[in-house]
């Protein structure tokens, strides 16, 4: 059924395919090495002192001695340059540091932090696809009165915003109705409020979007086609136009990714579930800097392999790109 | 600031009988626990499950710093020398006897001798001197309880059980500043583990034992089972009947009160106050109002630069305020309106109501006559093409949402006099540096100590001058010989008379200066189950504490 | 003829000049509606004082809490300010944080985008690693950065949230210009000869914006939400500034006890994004039956 079969493809793809392949390291390397410069001079933009975060944050009594001590201890006596050299240099080693206000290594801190905020948003980013996808074929090409309400529930479930979202599930499925805990304290039912806080808003922004491929793919020739040969409309939606409706979606997914950890943040506060979000608020607050520098490396990490995976996976939906990559 | 120095030349000096200042009657089990009274006989074991709306320590180790979110958990775990009761008294803990020398140098304290940590250390006299030690030490980075201890000079092992503190000066506060969990004692071995283990499990004598702490998530606690050091206005002996605690952080109120509703967890701190007036006609729940000790929260007025540098300002600004109603529709009446620059809890606390009778005819003619008679095209006050601006910096880390409100309150009332009140709000570093910058004309910021010595504190003027951080107590700037000698004279008598009429005077003079509004205590609530039995909050610092408590049916 | 052929004539068929479909179209009332709300919100932006009924600013603690009235249409907040009023009053707040956040963020993206797409292979590896950076970054955790070194306010938090949504357009911008560019009428028209910068105005460039046009509108909603959520953070507009966010995030602490605090501020946003959109959409629609 996929037009465009590996037998079409020219053979030069093969090498194609490896250039692509180290591009595709190198561009991560790249944005690893970025984001982490990024990070470095953006935080010596924050008025406060290093020194004063690593010896009991702000409003501390620590005495002028302390303060040089720690500012040798850590390096920050040196000039910038150095400085930065030198954080390069244990990145490299796969060192993130230590925390200034946990006094603790940033990767385990980190490390344990990660899977909860990876559970939460792959869960919400599967929820918001599903959502999505549901109502977008729901409601599309169904006539005036469906489409409406489509579109009505897509944009007010963009435009809601998470804090308030949580509140009102909190009051009605916690307080009300008594069904799930409030609280997420690592059990399953726990997550079921902060996924679908998380998962809502997107759902409706993605909908949005493939609601719009989705129409047009719908009125093009093959799809009539299909409906000539006898197929049912359900068959046709589920089978032809799905593909074509998703390739905008794959393609937010990378963004979708940013948007959700920027809604953990707020998520995870509400819920009250350990995660990165919550960790990087704090550690901003505290000025924590291999805190923020870490998360941040750690989030564009994520963000670069999902971005080698959307990549693949739009390839494998759209002939058009693949042709593309194999000029 | 330096290690105190080990000295032992003094040790066999004896004190005498005469030379007591303080002898406490040691009476366990002696006082009974306060509200809310307990019902039905204790039940043995459960896990209680407390939501904690305090931002997370970084360190569990309250001699690192210092503040209340510590105080808050090191209570379950950690004890003190000495304790308050529900009178202000000072009460045996792990000291069962103290006593002064007549100059006030010097302190005997004899400690329990059938105490152990839970490492199985026993506790003795040198613990106590490597405790105060790390207090001093400036690698242990202590702000509370190194401020606390301020005028110890090193602590002296007269026999195992007796410890000798001796003081550089006078301090009629020492042994208020011990009853807090700042100053609490801990195993030496832990402390010898280095901050970064320290930090994550100290080990003390306390009815819990610190068993994991999951950062952004929970701290267990489980019971000490040996325990047998309760304090002497305990409600029973022996370990504790609850068998874990649950300590969870959970920083939204909202989700908070969720949780406790929908029975997630037994105990809340910080709610809103509207929630605390749903639950007062809730039977399902209890409230416990405990106010913090100290300082009242209150408006400083910079008096160190201009236009507070001006008493006349400084009135007017006091006299055009209206907080009252704001208070009582705000707070839904959980929180009292105070007139002192003291918590309520503090017996020595005077009040002057007449003072900060909302005025503002007379807020009016006071800047007229300070030169500020000018108004601009929007009604704010002018002089010299300069306008009459009051940059207020609002930590959103420290100020819960209804006092946002009521600041929002107090700029509204202020433009009427003609003031131009600007809300800042900012995150807690930022705050900081804003006050260390002077970048503030009007400040609130909450300050917790046992006992009146907080004023000398927060209005002597010794405080003016900043730590190398640029942090300072006295945020009015107040800088008057008279009040410093006021204050300086209380914390060296021993006589509690002298001491609390010296400290009224001073308080006379700092909210007769206009200094500051005082708006309420420090409030400090516990929304609990009905199922929680016999909690309390320590009459010290106000933390709840659950040796006592257990979970019913 | 193969599907894949097929469907690269769709392409052509549906991109170059869209038959008059039955699309799912709002009805006409939906569209005047919708040009009626985005009025009034204009007429409250430039002249709010004419619209509201009192002071936004006006404390009033004794009326604190007061459901909607006749006096209050939308009730009262915490201090007894009149909740239709700070609605009216924060209109300009909101709007202009949306428009100019979005605003900022099509910008950028654009650039990116149409640099990436036609800028050759190297400019776009450039800008697909920068636009990869940026998007690395979380967006709030840009805006904390913007608001913790410039203080907040809604000024830094309109750059902030306009920073941060940036690389998803440049994203979408370029991935819709990639797929046009590579479509047979652009083939076609590169094989007849025409310039670069024309088939770029001509061709490109119309069918690549009109998807924008979409996003753009449901950007301004988005906008005001990630404001609110630095709001309830505590670090978006300055009290007593009457912005809907800020609203928001004030009123969710009362939710259980004064409904009006949140509804009020959060329709003005709903209603606005569903607004926009709809006249968006109506435009597209014109613009595509006009060409």
């Amino acid at each position: 059924m996929t037009p465009g079969s590996p037998a079409d493809r020219p053979s030069r793809v093969n090498g194609a395919a490896l250039r692509r392949t180290g591009l595709l390291v190198a561009g991560a390397a790249f944005v690893l090495w970025a984001v982490a410069s990024l990070t470095f001079f953006a935080i010596r933009l924050i008025p406060g002192d290093p020194a004063q975060a690593i010896l009991g944050g702000p409003g501390s009594q620590a005495s002028q001695e302390a303060l040089d001590q720690v500012r040798r201890d850590y390096g920050l006596d040196q000039p910038l340059l150095v400085q930065y050299l030198a954080m390069l240099g244990r990145l490299v080693t796969g060192d993130l540091g230590t925390s200034y206000a946990l006094k603790l290594p940033v990767a385990d801190l980190l490390g344990a932090q990660l899977g909860g905020t990876l559970l939460l948003a792959t869960l919400a980013l599967a929820l918001a696809w599903l959502l999505a996808l549901g109502l977008a074929i729901w409601s599309t090409g169904r006539g005036r009165v469906a489409s409406a309400l489509g579109e009505g529930i897509e944009i007010t479930s963009a435009a809601l915003p998470h804090f308030w979202l949580a509140a009102v599930l909190i009051a009605v499925f916690s307080t009300g109705l008594g069904w799930l805990p409030p609280v997420a304290t690592g059990t399953p039912s726990g997550l079921v409020l902060p996924v679908v806080t998380l998962a809502v808003p997107l759902a409706g922004f993605l909908a949005q979007v493939m609601r719009e491929s989705l129409l047009d793919t719908m009125q093009q020739p093959f799809v009539v086609s299909a409906r000539a040969r006898g197929e049912s409309a359900l068959g046709v939606r589920l089978r032809h136009t799905i593909r074509h409706a998703a390739l905008p979606a794959i393609s937010l997914s990378g963004w979708a990714l940013g948007w959700l950890l920027s809604g953990a943040v707020v998520v995870e506060t509400i819920f009250a579930m350990p995660g990165l979000g919550r960790t990087l608020l704090q550690a901003v607050t505290l000025r924590d800097i291999p805190v923020v520098t870490g998360v941040v490396l750690l989030v564009a990490l994520v963000y670069v392999l999902m971005t080698v995976l959307t990549d693949v996976v739009s390839r494998i939906a759209d002939p058009r790109l693949r042709q593309e990559g194999a000029r | 600031m330096r290690a105190a120095p080990v000295t032992t030349s003094s040790t066999t000096r004896r004190f005498g009988a005469i030379g007591v200042a303080l002898v406490a009657t040691v009476t366990l089990a002696g006082c009974q626990a306060p509200a809310p009274e307990a019902s039905g006989d204790p039940v043995q074991g459960g896990t209680l499950s407390y939501a904690s709306g305090d931002a997370e320590p970084t360190c569990l180790d309250p001699h690192v710093g210092g503040n209340y979110p510590q105080a808050l958990l090191a209570g379950q775990f950690l004890e003190s020398l000495v304790s308050r009761d529900e009178t202000g008294e000072i009460i045996p803990w792990l000291a069962e006897s103290w006593t002064a020398s007549d100059d006030g140098l010097a302190w005997e304290f004899t400690l329990r001798d059938d105490v152990a940590f839970t490492d199985g250390a026993p506790l003795d006299a040198e613990a106590v001197k490597v405790n105060v030690e790390h207090l001093k030490d400036p690698a242990t980075q202590s702000s509370t309880g190194y401020l606390a201890l301020g005028k110890v000079d090193r602590v002296e092992v007269v026999d195992e059980q007796v410890a000798r503190f001796v003081l550089s000066s006078p301090d009629s506060a020492l042994l208020e500043s011990l009853t807090q969990p700042w100053t609490a004692i801990e195993s030496p071995a832990g402390l010898a583990r280095g901050m970064d283990e320290n930090c994550q499990a100290p080990i003390g004598t306390g009815p819990f034992i610190v068993d994991e702490w999951v950062k952004q998530d929970h701290v267990s606690l489980v019971r000490n089972d040996d325990y047998a050091s309760a304090p002497a206005d305990a409600a029973h002996e022996g370990p504790a009947y609850l068998e874990a605690i649950d300590w969870r952080f959970v920083p939204d109120a909202a989700s908070r009160y969720a949780a406790l509703q929908a029975g997630q967890v037994d105990v809340i701190d910080n709610p809103q106050p509207d929630t605390i007036s749903t639950a007062e006609s809730n039977d399902s729940l209890v409230w416990l109002d405990a106010p913090r000790p100290g300082a009242a929260n209150r408006i400083e007025l910079n008096s160190g630069q201009a236009p507070f540098d001006d008493e006349r300002v400084r009135e007017a600004f006091i006299r055009a305020v209206e907080v009252d109603e704001g208070i009582e529709s705000l707070f839904f009446g959980t929180a009292e309106r105070s007139y002192s620059p003291l918590s309520s809890v503090e017996s020595v606390a005077y009040s002057d109501e007449a003072l900060f009778e909302p005025d503002l005819d007379r807020a009016n003619a006071l800047l007229d006559e300070a030169g500020w008679s000018e108004r601009d095209a929007d009604g704010y006050r002018v002089r010299d093409g300069a306008r009459l601006t009051l940059r207020f910096p609002v930590s959103t880390n420290q100020s819960i949402p209804a006092e946002q409100s009521l600041f929002e309150q107090v700029q509204a009332t202020a433009k009427a006099a003609g003031f131009d009140v600007v809300i800042e709000l900012l995150d807690l570093s930022s705050w900081y540096g804003a006050l260390a910058a002077h970048e503030y004309e009007i400040v609130s910021a909450p300050y917790t100590k046992v006992g009146p010595d907080v004023l000398r504190i927060l209005y002597h003027s010794d405080s003016i001058t900043p730590a190398p951080s640029g942090y300072f107590a006295n945020l009015s700037q107040l800088n008057d010989p008279e009040v410093d000698a006021l204050l300086s004279d209380a914390a060296a008598t021993s006589d509690p008379e002298a001491r609390a009429a010296s400290y009224e005077k001073a308080q006379r003079l700092i909210l007769g200066g206009y200094y500051l509004l005082p708006l309420y205590d420090q409030q400090n609530s516990f929304l609990m189950s009905t199922s929680v039995q016999g909690a309390r909050a320590l009459p010290t610092v106000s933390t709840p504490t659950f040796y006592d408590a257990w979970l019913a049916g | 003829m193969s599907e894949l052929e097929l469907r690269q004539t769709t392409v052509e068929a549906s991109a170059d000049h869209l038959p008059a479909r039955p699309r799912g179209r709002m009805p006409r009332i939906g569209t005047l509606l919708s040009g009626a709300f985005v009025l009034f919100l204009l007429a409250a932006s430039i002249a709010p004082a004419l619209i509201a009924t009192q002071d936004p600013n006006q404390i009033a603690a004794a009326d604190a809490f007061q459901p909607p009235s006749i006096a209050h249409w939308f009730g009262t907040d915490e201090s007894g300010r009149d909740l239709y009023s700070r609605v009216v009053a924060g209109t300009g707040t909101s709007l202009l944080i949306g428009v100019t956040a979005t605003a900022i963020g099509l910008a950028l993206g654009l650039v990116l985008g149409v640099l990436a797409s036609f800028g050759g292979r190297v400019v776009d590896f450039g800008v697909n690693r920068l636009v990869e950076v940026l998007f690395a970054f979380p967006g709030l955790l840009l805006a904390l950065l913007v608001i913790v070194v410039y203080g907040p306010g809604p000024v830094t938090a309109t750059i902030a949230v306009g920073l941060s949504t940036a690389p998803g357009y440049a994203r979408i911008i370029r991935g819709q210009l990639v797929s046009i560019r590579s479509s047979q009428y652009v083939e076609a028209a590169r094989v007849l000869g025409r310039a670069p910068g024309r088939i770029l105005a001509q061709h490109v460039l119309p069918n690549a914006l009109i998807p924008l046009f979409v996003l753009a509108t449901l950007g301004i909603g988005q906008a005001i939400v990630w404001a609110a959520a630095l709001s309830y953070l505590g670090l978006g507009a300055q009290p007593p500034a009457a912005e809907w966010g800020a609203m928001l995030a004030a009123g969710r602490t009362y939710l259980a006890t004064a409904w009006w605090m949140t509804v009020f501020p959060g329709l003005m946003i709903v209603g606005t994004t569903i607004a926009t959109t709809v006249l968006g959409r109506a435009m597209t629609r014109r613009g595509r039956s006009g060409r």
